[in-house]
């Protein structure tokens, strides 16, 4: 999902190659993004370089019910990417139409604010390296 | 705006649906609030807190005649778009119908951001300005960039609940909310809907709560703001105890996840750390502040603002 020509900030990852990527960094993006996930409190503090915060995390997408499942379920997504860019993008890709809701999951347990970043959420609720995010075209857990 | 003080009777009968498990008297509340305090008087004045408040309608706006300032006394713990209605209704009363679209409010140019509690956006925005706080109202130019649309009540609510679920998530993997029934919730929501300290805390006691075995929640549910930033807030997962078992303070979780904010440059603090209107010694336990000195979200939202120089 490229915008105006920028590199895209949601790219394809893994499967399904005959998916072109928007770039070709998308592969590059996706190799490089192994961050340690549960970082133990009062480790030896190191802050994270700049670089860091432009690195993509990795989301796997999974459908709930009857919603429309997407062909490709992993994507590498910059950390600053908020909950409702991420939704835009899945409408998009699943060509609903921009009156229709869709809700979004972290842990199967809460709905996160439309302006959280994913790169909060890989934090706190990511976990073998990606963070698993369920959609919905109907309330799943209220 | 009195506070009722009701005590729990010792024998732990009647006395309203509160009962907490222990009256502790511990050093954490005396050292804040400088006096002998039981912890349950912690709970309160958080709850109670208000901040004296001046809206006053945007220039622009078209009236019919001129609008009067409205002033109101707000709850620190609650949300804007939950306690105006008495602010829209004084206001509406001076346009006309078709310019009257979605409240919104901004401080010094800054929209504010209805789900953040009000608490928080004092502290970040107006804590060393002289009080009223001055809010200006909008009902045109909706700034969709930088805020939520609130169409209903019912957004707060689900906007509420998921804090709830994100910190017991953090807290309990999920495990006290989700054993909850649905009513349960709903109480949770109507306590701070309808200001009732007593009806809240009835449910959230639980949701302080931890197995014997363990000395505190499994991570902290925190989230810190700087005005000065890009970035909207940091949150982390933070263990509240260390592996040797020594309770994490409030200093050791500055220093882990933002250290640039309290290490002084040339040895004089730049920075306050505040929340709830208040500075908190950096000593104290983490695990204590998360426990008396959440929002009702069940989140800590700590504010590191500028020292003023006065």
């Amino acid at each position: 999902m490229a915008e105006d020509g920028e590199q895209a900030a949601v790219s394809p990852q893994g499967e399904a190659g005959e998916e072109a990527a928007e770039t070709g960094a998308a592969a590059a993006a996706a190799a490089g993004s192994a961050e340690p996930v549960l970082p133990a409190a009062g480790s030896p503090g190191t802050e994270e370089p700049a670089g860091d915060a432009r690195k993509k995390i990795d989301v796997l997408l999974k459908a709930v019910g009857d919603t429309p499942i997407m062909r490709t379920k992993k994507w590498a997504v910059e950390r600053t990417r908020t909950i409702q860019g991420l939704v835009d993008f899945i409408k998009k890709f699943l060509k609903l139409m921009a009156s229709e809701q869709l809700f979004i999951y972290v842990n199967q347990s809460f709905a996160p604010s439309p302006d959280q970043e994913v790169g909060t959420l890989y934090e706190c609720f990511g976990s073998d390296g990606k963070l698993v995010l369920h959609y919905c075209k109907t309330q799943a857990w209220g | 705006m009195g506070r009722r003080r009701e005590r729990a009777s010792p024998s732990g009968h009647g006395a309203g649906q509160f009962q907490p498990k222990k009256r502790t008297r511990s050093t954490c509340a005396s050292l804040l609030l400088g006096r002998m305090t039981d912890d349950k008087d912690v709970l309160r004045d958080v709850w109670f807190g208000r901040i004296p408040t001046c809206f006053t309608l945007y220039q622009d706006e078209i009236t019919e005649r001129e609008a009067e300032p409205y002033y109101l006394l707000l709850p620190r713990i609650s949300y804007l778009t939950l306690v105006t209605d008495k602010v829209k209704k004084h206001f509406q009363k001076v346009m006309r119908q078709e310019e009257i679209n979605e409240i919104w409010f901004e401080y010094e140019g800054t929209p504010l951001k209805w789900h953040y509690p009000i608490g928080l956006l004092f502290d970040l925005h107006a804590s060393n300005t002289a009080l009223p706080w001055n809010i200006t109202v909008h009902f045109k130019n909706f700034p969709e960039k930088d805020l939520l649309h609130c169409h209903s009540k019912d957004v707060i609510e689900a906007h509420f609940m998921a804090c709830i679920k994100e910190a017991d998530a953090l807290k309990h993997k999920s495990q006290v909310i989700n054993e909850m029934q649905k009513k349960d919730h709903k109480q949770l929501w109507m306590g701070l809907q309808n200001d009732k300290f007593e009806q809240f805390w009835a449910i959230n006691r639980k949701l302080m709560e931890y197995p014997p075995e363990d000395n505190g929640f499994r991570y902290i549910p925190f989230r810190i703001y700087q005005a000065t930033t890009e970035r909207p807030f940091i949150q982390k997962l933070f263990r509240p105890i260390a592996s040797g078992g020594q309770l994490h303070t409030l200093g050791d979780l500055l220093k882990d996840v933002c250290p640039s904010a309290i290490t002084p440059e040339d040895g004089e603090k730049k920075t306050q750390i505040m929340i709830h209107g208040i500075e908190p010694m950096l000593e104290t336990p983490i695990q204590w502040l998360s426990e008396h000195m959440s929002y009702p979200d069940n989140f800590l939202h700590i504010s590191i603002i500028p020292r003023p120089t006065d």
